[in-house]
């Protein structure tokens, strides 16, 4: 490393033509560590930015999750607004993707999952004991990691969902539900002319962007992505991303993802997730150019994740 | 400092991005030691009669511009490869902006050179140099204490630069007047105060140049745009 | 340099080493599948040699002329009259008059003791069903007797040719010039029960009782089996009772067969007062003994249906039941079905729990239902090895070869079933 900083030499040069220039004695501190990221401490419960909207789709409070004896979210509350695109990053383990889950009650299935907290969608608490879990998982769609079509036709794929919900009473009418779908997920023109093709011998993203007219075929108020295109090239992978655009015109999308670049191309909202906890929530512009809290920062800029 | 944690660009997990940030801050500050250089030699120059030192400030400028593309080219790679964030975005922004700030104060460094060779060649005496001496070495200070609060990330020494801007704009209309005055004095000496009005000019772009990379510094370490902005809010996003 | 040299020197030296071993390991392991194969060969080689000639009959077809005096009877319709009258007369007559050289009365008995047993009832039989037939001359063809078959299958093996004197030995080569001692293919196996004579033994009898314990087997494990599998792979929660009904079932899985033969002697025969011997017991012996092996395969087949999958379901909102019916079910039902087709096989091989509840009985008629006795294929095979006669020996290897032919059959679709099902995926 060059120990001789340049403007040290230059100031010498002016004190020798004698100009009167205080000399401020410096150091660089480019490589001197006094915080380390991960040291710094939070405070649980206590999340940086502004968690809370106005008329939100999502409320939820004091969100406590844990897995036996690990806790897995820590007391987060965090409004989700309506038609935004609110993007969850954090490091592996952070609990966004346990957190996403929640929404739609998929930990459910998980035996060892209990989940505290309220949650509340348009005003009604989902995890009441009389509220049915298939109706909300009517209303809060979600898409996966790896794409997961059924091994049936591309036609019974999207149609699945109605049929099972009762959405339609009539074969035109299930034809319309599947094409209208499918062009809203921008694969009718691909897909047309193959509707009783396997779904499994379409591409990668193809079969992401048929799981995604599968979530909208039984027409979602909320769509929860979990990381959907981590398992995508980046061609399909800005297809999906320009379908996330679109769509959030008339849905409110949660997404989760690794891809920061992704979080700031797609999202209004940005949530940073770290050990449980809800570190900071911002408008997405604010937290890719100037983050409030140092974590937000470290992880961002690559310095640990 | 007020707050150190601001003030790290290493410890990225990968450490050929701390690196390249590395370089590319060592760059920039070798860059503005250079311009710092050139002021102060082309000031010299001007208010000694020295031609040599003149002639040497005028092609030390080549070197300047050479380093200008440099840093950009690096700042461009920089983006490319890393697609830096939040503080390293900010850092990777401010450099290519004040870049361009250095630049020009280099330029100015050369008109003053340029200056100074014309004086010497028409052989006249170097009236109005106390001015220019006064100003000039209040401009190098607050080039060099911007670059200064650029290395140590110090928003609060940027402030006070953008702050001694404003007494430079008075010091350069009073030296203005003084000059206007010798002219009306005497119709002879208009050739040379008019030249003399000239370098004054390009100490006081100076001024502002240095005021702008005062201005960058706050963003880089802020976060907050503070251009065209009153000064009570530059302060009050500096004391946050 | 040199350093990087003399480390790919290492290597080298190391490599031919590493690859000497691959070598040995390669060789051990065509060498095992070597032995497997020749052990299989000599198997087959063993069973094809001794069997092939169960598939072949030994004929005698003559002229025979049935006149009433001769067999001391007036009316065939007249049942007294059986038990005086003698069947075999006219047939030893017709024999007589192709060997001339046979002319005394010992001779003669003899040459009776060339036709099967049951030759005299097949006359009784004839005439029996057309009496008019009575004082005709009609060309008739009877079963040789087991030594003359086992003599004419054998004639270039002077082993099986003691049963017979060089006279008889002599006069059967002679029938046989005639054309009137004759080998042709062993229909009878395949078209009758089981029998005291070898000649007369088929394994029909044996393979319709295996066909139908078979039906009761599959139609009571498949469902039970596989619903079994689902509620404890889906439905099933996680406790000390479900684990001890997980811990069970694999240890039945390895209980020897008899002890199921014990089970359901005790359970259906004794408390439940069903018959011994009938294609039900067994079915349902047979069934308890499968249920491990269907459940253990159809829930290793439920368990490799993705998550990722039953969570696209849950996604869209299905109900548990949905996501098992619509979606779990239909992957996992190819190897549900290779589970329960392997099942099936191992079933139709079993002997051990069949001897216990009775199917091991000497059954000559072709069972008609599923409560009329029977016996099946291994237990007929295991019948017939024990048995002295030289013509049961080789029916057994000849019903061996049949039960194979069954097993490759089952094998064979359960690998085409898979195949074809797992297409969808």
């Amino acid at each position: 490393m060059n120990t001789m900083s340049p403007s040290i030499s230059a100031e010498a040069d002016m004190q020798s033509k004698g100009a009167a220039v205080p000399v401020p004695e410096h150091k660089r501190k480019d490589t001197l560590m006094e915080d380390k990221p991960e040291d710094t401490v939070i405070e649980e419960g206590k999340t940086v930015g502004k968690p809370f909207t106005d008329n939100p789709k999502f409320k939820l409070r004091n969100v406590d999750v844990s897995y036996g004896a690990d806790r897995a979210i820590k007391n987060i509350s965090l409004d989700i607004g309506r038609n935004e695109v609110i993007a969850f990053i954090g490091p592996s383990g952070c609990g966004k993707s346990t957190f996403l889950r929640c929404l739609n009650r998929m930990n459910d299935s998980i035996e060892i999952c209990r989940v505290k907290g309220s949650f509340e969608l348009d005003g009604q608490n989902i995890y009441e004991s009389k509220r049915d879990v298939v109706e909300l998982r009517a209303r809060v769609g979600m898409v996966f990691q790896k794409p997961n079509p059924f091994p049936k036709s591309i036609y019974d794929n999207v149609a699945y969902g109605p049929r099972i919900h009762g959405l339609a009473n009539r074969k035109s009418e299930l034809d319309d539900i599947v094409e209208n779908s499918l062009r809203k997920a921008g694969l009718w023109n691909e897909a047309k002319d193959r509707l009783d093709a396997m779904a499994t011998g379409m591409s990668g993203g193809q079969q992401q962007r048929l799981c995604i007219a599968r979530a909208i075929a039984v027409s979602p108020e909320v769509i929860l992505m979990d990381e959907p295109c981590s398992a995508l090239d980046p061609i399909a992978t800005a297809r999906v991303e320009e379908l996330i655009a679109e769509m959030s015109e008339s849905y409110t999308i949660v997404i989760v993802t690794h891809s920061m670049q992704q979080a700031a191309r797609v999202s209004n909202r940005t949530a940073y997730f770290h050990m449980g906890h809800l570190v900071e929530v911002n408008k997405t512009d604010t937290v890719f150019t100037s983050p409030q809290h140092p974590l937000t920062e470290s992880y961002i800029t690559g310095r640990f994740g | 400092m007020p707050n150190n944690k601001d003030q790290m660009y290493g410890d990225h997990i990968s450490e050929r991005f701390n690196n390249e940030l590395l370089e590319l801050k060592t760059r920039f500050l070798e860059m503005g030691g250079l311009v710092e250089a050139q002021l102060g030699n082309a000031v010299q120059a001007l208010t000694a009669n020295d031609s040599v030192l003149a002639e040497q400030v005028r092609t030390g400028d080549r070197g300047v511009d050479q380093m200008e593309i440099d840093i950009d080219e690096e700042a461009i790679l920089i983006i490319a490869r890393r697609q830096p964030a939040a503080r390293d975005l900010r850092l990777v922004i401010a450099v290519i902006k004040m870049v361009v700030d250095l630049e020009r104060v280099g330029d100015e460094a050369k008109k003053i050179a340029k200056l100074a060779l014309k004086q010497e060649e028409e052989g006249q005496t170097s009236r109005g140099s106390v001015e220019v001496r006064h100003i000039g070495s209040h401009v190098h200070a607050m080039l060099h204490n911007s670059l200064d609060a650029f290395a140590r990330l110090d928003a609060e020494q940027a402030l006070r630069v953008m702050k001694e801007d404003k007494r430079v704009d008075e010091e350069y209309q009073a030296a203005a007047r003084t000059l206007l005055t010798h002219m009306m004095e005497d119709t002879r000496n208009i050739s040379r105060c008019m030249s003399i009005m000239w370098v004054l000019r390009a100490l006081e772009r100076v001024g502002d140049h240095a005021c702008n990379l005062a201005e960058n510094v706050i963003f880089m370490v802020k976060g907050e745009d503070v251009r065209h902005t009153p000064m009570e809010e530059t302060e009050r996003v500096v004391g946050r | 340099m040199t350093d990087q040299r003399s480390q790919a020197e290492i290597v080298r030296k190391s490599l031919k080493r590493r690859y000497r071993t691959e070598r040995r390991f390669r060789l051990y392991g065509i060498l095992a599948i070597f032995i497997a194969l020749a052990s299989l060969f000599i198997l087959f080689a063993d069973i094809i040699s001794k069997g092939h000639t169960g598939f072949v009959k030994t004929t005698i077809t003559l002229e025979v002329t049935l006149d009433s005096g001769m067999m001391y009877l007036d009316d065939p319709t007249d049942k007294d009259q059986w038990s005086s009258a003698d069947f075999k007369a006219p047939i030893i007559a017709a024999l007589q008059a192709q060997v001339p050289e046979a002319a005394s009365a010992a001779e003669k008995r003899e040459l009776g003791r060339f036709l099967g047993t049951f030759a005299d009832s097949e006359i009784r039989d004839l005439l029996t069903k057309n009496p008019e037939l009575l004082n005709t001359t009609q060309t008739i063809e009877f079963p040789a007797h087991d030594r003359v078959s086992v003599y004419v299958k054998h004639a270039d093996n002077p082993r099986y040719s003691i049963k017979l004197s060089e006279q008889q030995q002599r006069w059967v080569d002679e029938l046989l010039q005639k054309g009137i001692i004759d080998t042709s293919f062993n229909d009878v196996l395949f078209s009758r029960g089981d029998s005291r004579e070898p000649a007369n033994a088929g394994v029909l009898g044996a393979i319709v009782g295996s066909l139908l314990t078979m039906l009761v087997t599959l139609a009571i494990s498949f469902p039970v089996g596989i619903s079994a599998a689902v509620y404890l792979e889906e439905f099933a929660p996680q406790n000390k009772l479900t684990d001890f009904i997980e811990v069970n079932i694999n240890n039945l899985a390895a209980v020897p067969s008899i002890i199921f033969g014990l089970l359901g002697l005790a359970v259906f025969i004794n408390l439940f007062g069903m018959p011994r011997s009938v294609p039900v017991v067994g079915g349902l012996v047979l069934a308890l003994m499968t249920l491990p092996t269907i459940i253990i395969s159809s829930r290793a087949a439920i368990k490799s249906v993705p998550p990722s999958i039953r969570e696209a379901a849950e996604g869209v909102g299905a109900s548990k039941m949905q996501v098992v019916l619509h979606h779990v079910v239909p992957l996992a039902m190819p190897g549900m079905l290779t589970g329960s087709i392997i099942g099936m096989a191992q079933a139709l091989g079993e002997t051990a729990p069949l001897l216990l509840i009775g199917m091991v009985a000497f059954i000559v008629d072709v069972p008609d239902g599923l409560f009329s006795s029977a016996t099946v294929l291994p237990v007929q095979i295991y019948l017939w090895a024990s048995s002295s006669e030289q013509g049961f020996v080789e029916l057994a290897s000849a019903a061996i070869m049949v039960l194979l032919t069954f097993m490759i059959i089952m094998n064979a679709l359960a690998i085409w079933l898979r195949k074809r099902l797992e297409r969808r995926w």
